[in-house]
């Protein structure tokens, strides 16, 4: 029991090493491109906030992955052909996103645009 | 006088769709097909220990028919009540079944396997769950289908049921057997 209970302490002591043995930009890039990235078994949580099994091993991965030198765009590229442009918290621009992106402009031309249609009226009525 | 009348009606109208829509999603939108993005694209590259080792499980293996890639594990209770309509698909429709063993010992496969029977051609054992992630896993039990081609062409949420096999994914199978034959 207490071998077990050593095992485990070292193992986390391990862990904690291992990441921090990494250089504090490497380590700042790790924790913004895991909040970046959506748990997507869990409700409106990155893996950066989750204890889901699939969250962790999603950090591991992302983890593994910049040890091979990948890039951020690399990573998420991995991430989104396996399950879609929905496990980024923060959807990229692109041809399935322009829409979603651009439509609070649209609505704000459509907008404008009758808005000073019917002022324009209303004026020349009086 | 039209005009007014439409202006009348209309946020009417916007509030009539807005609520059908809300119907169509409360009632009638399928929460268990997932599409999955890698639909179209070939198998992910892997090699995963098998029960029998030293061979491996590659995907060369499932090429030339159409086959179901499923993901499982021993201690995955939806995959319990899976195993039997695996053993029939398996037994009475003849279709090859691969399966990924998720983050699973060895030895509880083989328990399992003695418990409900053995549908699998082929047991890969994806201890650390890369393999899963590689294929977009949310979760076990979930099933694909490959074409002749090694291609993902469907992806099956959840455990498979006799309707989702009659309904949906026999149907596709066969289409899939028939256009694929050269």
């Amino acid at each position: 029991m207490k071998i077990k209970y050593l095992l485990f302490l070292y193992l986390i002591l391990h862990s904690c090493f291992v990441f921090a043995a990494e250089p504090a930009n490497i380590q700042d890039r790790y924790n913004s491109l895991i909040s970046q990235v959506r748990c997507v078994v869990c409700q409106g949580q990155s893996i950066a906030d989750s204890n889901a099994p699939l969250a962790a091993d999603l950090r591991t991965k992302i983890f593994t992955m910049m040890a091979n030198n990948e890039s951020d765009e690399q990573i998420k590229q991995y991430l989104v052909q396996r399950y879609g442009e929905y496990i980024l918290l923060q959807p990229r621009f692109n041809l399935t996103t322009g829409l979603l992106w651009l439509f609070p402009l649209i609505g704000l031309g459509i907008f404008t645009y009758f808005f000073f249609l019917r002022s324009n009226r209303s004026k020349i009525i009086q | 006088m039209i005009s007014q009348r439409l202006k009348f009606i209309a946020p009417f109208f916007i509030l009539f769709l807005l609520l059908a829509l809300f119907w169509y999603e409360l009632f009638y939108s399928h929460k268990n097909t997932l599409p999955s993005a890698l639909v179209g694209q070939n198998i992910p590259a892997f090699s995963l220990p098998t029960l029998t080792p030293p061979q491996q499980f590659v995907p060369d293996e499932v090429k030339g028919r159409v086959v179901l890639i499923n993901v499982f594990a021993s201690w995955c209770n939806a995959c319990h009540v899976e195993a039997d309509m695996l053993m029939k698909i398996n037994q009475e429709y003849h279709i090859p079944i691969y399966g990924i063993a998720y983050k699973d010992k060895a030895e509880d496969v083989r328990n399992w396997l003695r418990k409900y029977g053995n549908p699998f051609v082929q047991i890969g054992l994806d201890a650390t769950g890369n393999t899963a992630i590689d294929f977009g896993v949310y979760g076990t039990p979930e099933t694909f289908v490959i074409n002749q081609q090694g291609k993902i062409v469907y992806r099956h949420v959840g455990a498979i049921d006799q309707a989702a096999w009659d309904n949906v994914l026999y149907p596709l199978i066969q289409r899939y057997q028939q256009s694929d034959v050269i």
